[in-house]
Parts: C-alpha cells; sequence; structure tokens
C-alpha cells in the first residue's frame, strides 16, 4: 500500500533533509539551454556584428541580436534605460549583445565562440565624481552630467548652526563594492506559449515588479507575464529584477521552448549587480554639552551604466540616519552617477548601513574631542518615542535608549576604559522601516487569503515572498495564536504572480509588518465568519475556540466547519480574502512623510583585537540589543541577527568586490572571500519587546537594521583599539596596518 | 571526451552510468541519477554545497571526477535523511534555526553528520569540520548550536 510521507508542512524541514527543490533542480521537458554573448569592452560602439556562423551550429535553436528583440523604453523604476540586448552600444563589460539557446551547453558555447563582432571603443568612466565633470563622455544620451537623479534636501537653519557650533568632526568616507554572497548562483526557466503568455520561473524575491517590468520591455500585458518563484536560495539583495530573465523569455518566444539558463559562479559574479558604492563627504557640529546643531552630506552614488535600484539607495543614504538623531540642521545633497561599471544594485540594509557608517564614525570623534563617553553622546541625541522625526517619520514606538542601556549593560561596557592593549569597544546605533510607501505608488500594503482545506487545514496565501528569514513560520504563528490552532497545521503559500495574490514583495523589510497584519486580519475575520457560521448550524450557543467549535458538550474541527461551509454555499471552499493598507505618508519631493508603519532601532557593541604588526582585526565578542516590537518568531529572529551581524562583519573585515576599469578582479569565493564559521564570534541578542500599535502581535521589522548598525560599531572598536580612524570600508589588514604606519 | 561506463555505488545501489568519465561526481550524482539533494554553489571546491560522503569521509563532490569515486561508498544526503539517527540532527537544526536559504543547508548537514560520527575528524572541533562550507544566512551560531544540543542529548557519551 502505498503511504503518503508525512512531511512538516513549513518550508524549514525540507530544506534540511535535502528536498527542496530551488530552480536549478528544475527541468521541462523540450527545454534548450541558454547562454549569452557579453561585451568585452566597458564602453563601445558596435560596429560590425556577424551571428551567421553561431546560427549554423548544429543544435543551436536560435541566436539573438538587438535586430530580434523589441526596443521600448523600460526598466524597473522610473528611469527607464533598460534594454533587452545593445543595439549600437556597449556600457559596461558583461552588457549583453546576443543570446543562444541550444540543444546543448557544449553547442551554446561552440555557437558563443563564433559570433563575430567588432568595436569602436569610447572613452569611459569609472569614477562617479569623473561622470559628473563638464567634459565627461555621455554614458545616455540626453542624461546631463551622467546624472539621472540629484537629491537636495534642506531642513532648519545651517548657517546659524555652523555659528553656533563649538566642535566640529567631519571627513571622506567610502563604503565598497559588496557581492551579495548569494549561495544559489543566479538562473531563470522561461517558457512561452501563445495562449499562457510567458512563465517565468525566477528566484526574484520582487515578482510583481519584475512582472511589470518585464511586461514592459516585451510591450505585454502584465497580465500575458506569470513569474513562479521557486524556493530562493539566498538573494540578500541580488535576485529582484535581473536582465538573465529577460533575454530567457526573448529565447522562448523565438524558439517556442523552454529555455534554461543557470550562470555558473564565475559568470554570475562576472556580471553581478553589487552594492552600491558610496562615497560621503560628512561634516556634524555639535555645541559644547554635545548636542548635535547640524549634519551637513554630500554623497557620490555609483550607479554604475544602468538604473537597477540604485536611486532608492541613494534617497535612503541621503536621509534615513536623521531619523537616529535630532541632528539640529539637516543639510544632503546626493548625485547619483552613471559609470562604466556593471549596474549596482540593492544589498540588505541599503543606502541607511553605509551612511551609519559614516555618521557613527563622526559621532565617535566627536565624543573624543569632547572628552565624552561615546554612549552618552548618543543618549543625549537620540530621537524618543512619541516624536516626529525631521523628515516626518511618526514613533509610535521608540526604545532607543533602553536598547543603549543593554547593549552597555549585556557587552560590560565599563570596561571600556580598562581593555587590555590593543582592544577595543565600538557602539553604534540603527533605524529602519518595516515597509516603505515610495516603493510602488498605488500600494503599499498586503493581501492574505485564508482557506480551510477539505481535510481541515488551514492556508494562508501571500504576496509576499520568503527568502530564507522565516517569513512563512511567521505567518504560521500570527494565524496560529488568533485561531487557536496549531503551526503544525497550517500551510503559507507565496510565490507565483499567477495564484497568489499581488504583493509588493520582500524588500525595505516588510514582510513581517506589511504581510503580517494582512494575515492578522485575514485570521480575524476568519474567526468572525467561524464563529457565525457555527451559530447558523448549531445555535446561539455554539463557540468558536481553541480552534474548534463547541456546542452541547461537543467539539467540531475544522474539518467538519470546512464541511458545513460548502454544504451551504455550493461546494465552494471556505475562504477569507483581507487586505491590510497601512496608515503611512508618500514621502513628498522634499522625502518629508511618514512612509512606515512603525519603526525598529537597535543599539550594537563590538569588541575587536587589533594585531598592530599584521593589522588585522579579530572579532572578541558582539552584542546586539533591538527594538523590533514583539518578536513573533524568537528562533527565526534571532537567525535574523546573527546572519546579519556575520555579513556585516565580513563587509568591514574581509569583502571587497574589486572592479577596476570596469573588470571584476575577484570572480571566485576563494577570491572573494566571505566569513567562515571561524570568523564569527558568539554574538549576543536582547531584544526590548513593546508591542508597537502598527504592527501585527506589536511586531516591528529585524532582517535589515541587524545590518545597519555593523560598519559603524566594529570601525568604532576598531579606531579605539588602535587610536586611528578607518574611512574606507574594508577595514582590511592592508589598510588598518597601513594606518598604524601613518 | 573519454566515453566510459562507470560503475559507481551511491547510496548503497550499483550503477551504471555513461559518460565522460571526468565529469564532476556531483553532475553524475545530480543530472544522471535526479538525487537534487546534493546543490552546486560554485564548482571550484569553495562553497560546500555538494559535499557528500566518500567512504564516510565529507567530500566536494564537484571537484572529484566520477571515475574515481569508483570502488569507493558514496552517501548523499537523499539516504542519510532516511536514517532515524538524522533525525535528531534534523531536529535540533529546526529548534535552534540553523536554516534559513536552506541552499548550503544539505552539504552542511552531511559534514554535521561526518562529524557526529568521528569527531577526531577536523582536529575535534565543529567549527573546525565546517570550514569548507560556507552558508551566507546564518552566521553559523545556529547550526553549531544544533550540533551541541544534540551531544547534549546523547550525555556526552559518544565522544
Ligand atoms: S559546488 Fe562544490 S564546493 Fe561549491
Ligand atoms: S541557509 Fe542560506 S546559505 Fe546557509
Amino acid at each position: 500500500m502505498i503511504q503518503t510521507q508525512k512531511k512538516s508542512k513549513n518550508d524549514l524541514a525540507a530544506k534540511v533533509t535535502g528536498n527542496t527543490r530551488y530552480l536549478h533542480d528544475m527541468n521541462l521537458p523540450g527545454q534548450l539551454v541558454g547562454g549569452t554573448f557579453r561585451s568585452p569592452y566597458p564602453h563601445a560602439r558596435i560596429t560590425r556584428l556577424d551571428v551567421s556562423k553561431a546560427r549554423a551550429v548544429k543544435g543551436v535553436a536560435a541566436v539573438l541580436t538587438a535586430e530580434d528583440v523589441p526596443h521600448l523604453e523600460f526598466g524597473p523604476t522610473k528611469y527607464k534605460d533598460w534594454n533587452i540586448l545593445a543595439k549600437d552600444k556597449v556600457l559596461f563589460i558583461g552588457d549583453e549583445i546576443a543570446v543562444v539557446a541550444a540543444e546543448t551547453r557544449e553547442a551554446v558555447d561552440k555557437a558563443l565562440s563564433l559570433i563575430e563582432v567588432e568595436f569602436e571603443q569610447l572613452p569611459a568612466i569609472f569614477d562617479p565624481e569623473d561622470s559628473l565633470q563638464e567634459d565627461a563622455v555621455e554614458i545616455h544620451p540626453g542624461v546631463e552630467r551622467n546624472r539621472p537623479m540629484h537629491v537636495l534636501v534642506n531642513r532648519g537653519d545651517m548657517d546659524q548652526a555652523k555659528q553656533e557650533a563649538h566642535i566640529v568632526r567631519s571627513g571622506r568616507y567610502h563604503s565598497n563594492r559588496i557581492y551579495q554572497g548569494h549561495m544559489e548562483p543566479v538562473g531563470v526557466l522561461a517558457s512561452w506559449s501563445d495562449e499562457e503568455g510567458l512563465t517565468l520561473w525566477a528566484a526574484s524575491h520582487i515578482p510583481y515588479r519584475a512582472r511589470e517590468t518585464y511586461a514592459a520591455g516585451f510591450g505585454l500585458p502584465e497580465d500575458k507575464v506569470r513569474i513562479i518563484v521557486p524556493p530562493i536560495g539566498g538573494s540578500f539583495g541580488s535576485k529582484y529584477v535581473l536582465k538573465l530573465h529577460v533575454t530567457s523569455a526573448a529565447l522562448s518566444m523565438k524558439t517556442g521552448r523552454p529555455v534554461k539558463m543557470i550562470l555558473d559562479r564565475s559568470e554570475d559574479m562576472l556580471t553581478a549587480h553589487p552594492r552600491v558604492p558610496l562615497t560621503y563627504d560628512i561634516e556634524i557640529g555639535a555645541a559644547a554639552d554635545g548636542t548635535f546643531l547640524y549634519k551637513e552630506l554630500t554623497v557620490y552614488g555609483d550607479a554604475g551604466a544602468r538604473i537597477y535600484w540604485s536611486p532608492n539607495v541613494l534617497a535612503t543614504a541621503c536621509t534615513r540616519t536623521d531619523c537616529i538623531y535630532n541632528f539640529g540642521a539637516i543639510k544632503a545633497e546626493g548625485h547619483l552617477c552613471y559609470t562604466n561599471s556593471s549596474p549596482t544594485t540593492c544589498m540588505r540594509g541599503f543606502g541607511n548601513a553605509e551612511t551609519l557608517f559614516a555618521v557613527e564614525s563622526v559621532i565617535d570623534e566627536l565624543a573624543l574631542g569632547l572628552g565624552m563617553d561615546p554612549a552618552d553622546l548618543r543618549m543625549k541625541n537620540i530621537v524618543k518615542q512619541g516624536e516626529t522625526t525631521v523628515h516626518g517619520y511618526k514613533l509610535d514606538t521608540c526604545n532607543l535608549d533602553l536598547c543603549i542601556d543593554k547593549a552597555k549593560e549585556i557587552s560590560g561596557w565599563e570596561r571600556r576604559n580598562e581593555l587590555p592593549a590593543n582592544r577595543g569597544l565600538g557602539m553604534a546605533l540603527a533605524n529602519h522601516v518595516s515597509g516603505f510607501r515610495a516603493i510602488d505608488p498605488r500600494f503599499d500594503g498586503s493581501t492574505a487569503i485564508m482557506r480551510i482545506n477539505l481535510d481541515g487545514e488551514l492556508e494562508i496565501e501571500t504576496g509576499e515572498i520568503e527568502l530564507g528569514q522565516g517569513m512563512s513560520v511567521t505567518y504560521a504563528r500570527i494565524a496560529a495564536q488568533i485561531l487557536g490552532i496549531p503551526e503544525g497545521g497550517i500551510i503559507v503559500k507565496s510565490g507565483d504572480t499567477g495564484r497568489y495574490p499581488f504583493g509588493i514583495g520582500t524588500l525595505a523589510s516588510r514582510s513581517t509588518v506589511m504581510g503580517g497584519n494582512a494575515v492578522m486580519k485575514a485570521s480575524q475575520e476568519m474567526q468572525r465568519q467561524i464563529q457565525a457560521l457555527a451559530t447558523q448550524v448549531h445555535g446561539e450557543g455554539a463557540e468558536f475556540r481553541d480552534g474548534q467549535v463547541h456546542s452541547d458538550g461537543k467539539a467540531f474541527t475544522l474539518k467538519d466547519i470546512s464541511a458545513w461551509y460548502r454544504a451551504r454555499h455550493a461546494g465552494e471552499e471556505f475562504k477569507v480574502k483581507e487586505t491590510y493598507v497601512p496608515d503611512t505618508e508618500m514621502p513628498d519631493a522634499t522625502y518629508f512623510g511618514n512612509p512606515s508603519p512603525n519603526y525598529p532601532f537597535a543599539a550594537h557593541v563590538a569588541e575587536v583585537e587589533v594585531d598592530p604588526d599584521t593589522g588585522r582585526t579579530r572579532m572578541i565578542g558582539y552584542w546586539a540589543v533591538h527594538d523590533s516590537g514583539t518578536i513573533i518568531h524568537e528562533t527565526m529572529a534571532k537567525g535574523q541577527v546573527i546572519g546579519a551581524v556575520a555579513q556585516g562583519i565580513g563587509w568591514v573585515l574581509m569583502e571587497d568586490f574589486q572592479v577596476e576599469e570596469g573588470v571584476v578582479r575577484n570572480p571566485s569565493m576563494m577570491d572573494y572571500r566571505m566569513p567562515g564559521a571561524h570568523d564569527i564570534p558568539h554574538v549576543d541578542i536582547a531584544f526590548i519587546q513593546e508591542p508597537d500599535p502598527n504592527g501585527p502581535m506589536g511586531a516591528k521589522s529585524l532582517g535589515e537594521v541587524a545590518l545597519d548598525p555593523v560598519p559603524g560599531a566594529i570601525a568604532n572598536a576598531i579606531a579605539h583599539a588602535t587610536g586611528k580612524r578607518g574611512t574606507r570600508l574594508p577595514l582590511s589588514a592592508e589598510r588598518v596596518w597601513n594606518m598604524l604606519q601613518s | 571526451m573519454h566515453e566510459h561506463q562507470l560503475n559507481l555505488t551511491i547510496n548503497g545501489c550499483e550503477n551504471k552510468v555513461s559518460g565522460d568519465v571526468t565529469q564532476p561526481l556531483a553532475d553524475v550524482i545530480r543530472e544522471k541519477l535526479g538525487l537534487t539533494g546534493t546543490k552546486i554553489g560554485c564548482r571550484t571546491g569553495e562553497c560546500g554545497a555538494c559535499t557528500v560522503l566518500i567512504d564516510g569521509k565529507p567530500v566536494v563532490s564537484c571537484l572529484v571526477p566520477a571515475a574515481s569515486a569508483e570502488g569507493h561508498d558514496v552517501v548523499t544526503i537523499e539516504e542519510l535523511s532516511q536514517k532515524d539517527d538524522f533525525q535528531r540532527l534534523v531536529q535540533s537544526m529546526l529548534e535552534t534555526g540553523g536554516v534559513q536559504c536552506g541552499f548550503c543547508t544539505p552539504g552542511i548537514m552531511v559534514t554535521l553528520w561526518a562529524w557526529l560520527q568521528d569527531r577526531s575528524l577536523f582536529g575535534g572541533d565543529i567549527s573546525s569540520a565546517l570550514k569548507n562550507n560556507l552558508c551566507r544566512c546564518t552566521g553559523y551560531q545556529s547550526i553549531i548550536a544544533a550540533v551541541e544540543q544534540v551531544i547534549a542529548e546523547e550525555g556526552g557519551t559518544r565522544i
């Protein structure tokens, strides 16, 4: 007899036993292999392109060039500068010129090797400040000074503040390119049919925006594009919208067959869209008692050759940290610059973690100048519960003060002045959003559908995406607590634009609060409807509690309830659909508004030891205290914090995605070293759990705010240990050693 | 191409596979035998996602030419996950939060299992045992906690 295997219903158990099918484990009948012919030059005109020999290779089904694809205006942001394949100019090394689909990998490689192309090289720019020069070569026609976006923010009386300042600290800080380091390489499986339109199996955590972008690229209605999201093997920002998805779609449309492309690690790295590098000129002034009077900031962002998500990174970099401290007068100018490097994009904590590296470093310099404890200087200037920040964020809950106190307590901050030689303790704070109103002008909430299956299981459908952060188990827990049923009986489904409700997706730390609120609303509505149904079936005495209907001493399960409903509704399933629309405000042209339902905060402390002979930093300890409201799933929440701290440690001490003149110098995991088990110290975590009125069960976000303070905390610890201030990430052994010699 | 017939013992079954003798064992496991629990993160021996056991020792199967596995006992995550005492490790990983995106996890589970069987491997220390396995999500702490929990449940009897 066949027994169905009893498997746990959440995604995690399958992952541990190797049962999860990721994209690269999937295949379709008749599927072709795809490959890409890319520009070897950072900026060049294509003077000749001949693919006839490639097309003649046995087993090749299609070779596409710019002549074979539409050229419509499209792109994932309002800056529509994408193409499907390069027409007459290439803008960076790796820019797509032609794509091949064939029966075998060998045929693809052979065809790629037979493509004939000639170029006329053009001057190229790699430094954002160079691209702003009047005489710089034009990268995109009509974009003045190669600057697609220019941010200007002014609040308060800067002149007055500068006159009053007793102490000023300033500097030029630089945050580097970081490879997101997703363990699963980027890939896609595309299938076109005239009836169904385009179906993409693609690990995008923002699939609805990807759908909109890709549909525009082909001039298709959005509902002719369906994105099915298999389990995602890590993203951290890298797997959002990708050209690979578009070119494979074009190949499938041309051939009428499914096309699969999985990048190998070196192609993934050579064509990667890393964290946006940002350069800061920053100055903060304070009164003699340490009260901040002003902050002035100029930011240069390297967008690379096309716009992925860099405008949002720049806007965040220019504004977000002003909602942690009351700086007084604020001035920020941001330049987003095109260069001839591979486009840069989002990575966890984008814009905020980078600016915090600069801000938190300067604050420690101020504390040093004032002879104050850096924790006290912070405490004096932080935002408080009930305040509306200078950019309009409404802080219904803010326990940053408690976070600082707790971080001092658990890290033994009072040891700071008595540490052994070469040891240092550094603190940094952070804030974040839980979703962001400006991501999609139409909507920033979330919808959940909840149904009771025939066998009494509860299913939840959401438009948000599981990235391994624990979204599914979190939603299951919310529903379980409201309905009084075991978490194990709940299945959370997501990741198919053709089946599940519209969603914005997982970015801006939105899944717990936005999707969680929708699940909470759906659970409450389900509870109300079950009670109403119970009354209808068993009379006034019937009561729904603890997941069962109780009536006349009898208990009825969800299975019974499902049957009652179906019997009364033409066999239809018992289902509710609820939408959460947060009470947020779209930021205006000056970036003023209340863009998130709530705001998480954190205080982190890092302890390091720096070897004076080598400059090498060893992590001694790490303490992370978070105000993320109620913690719904503590195990997964801690996992978010530790994972983020590990990524931050990698960023500050070891990782540097080196791109010289547009060429990636370290395109392997050997040369781009990410932290291993030995590189991470024990991370001590504490949560300050005051429920937030706008969070589901009182929760605020956590995934990104846990990374935001890490660069600042470690940089401050190194400065404390060495007496020297590092201003350029990473603070690698070589850099610190050089600093020590200076 | 050196087309050849190979006899491979994988998860206790004899398999005859044909193909290039230099093809990586990982590809044979995944593509010829359909055992997709073994993952490919790099193909260059740097990530550990493709870890399998060869004669009980964890090995990155992307670097092993299939032919050199002939005559050896290859075990993948699919086989391990059928074992009763493997479930304790599974349960611990779920309880401590040792898994997030899960892409590294099968490789890590194979390594952890091997180390739990023979703790003299890798100098006796669990974070050293993990030196060939990268995880970008978890920061390793909860993975190590999972192993410690298994050991604690055993009462330390098998060290
Ligand atoms: S795939 Fe074998 S070590 Fe990465
Ligand atoms: S769980 Fe994602 S890489 Fe380890």
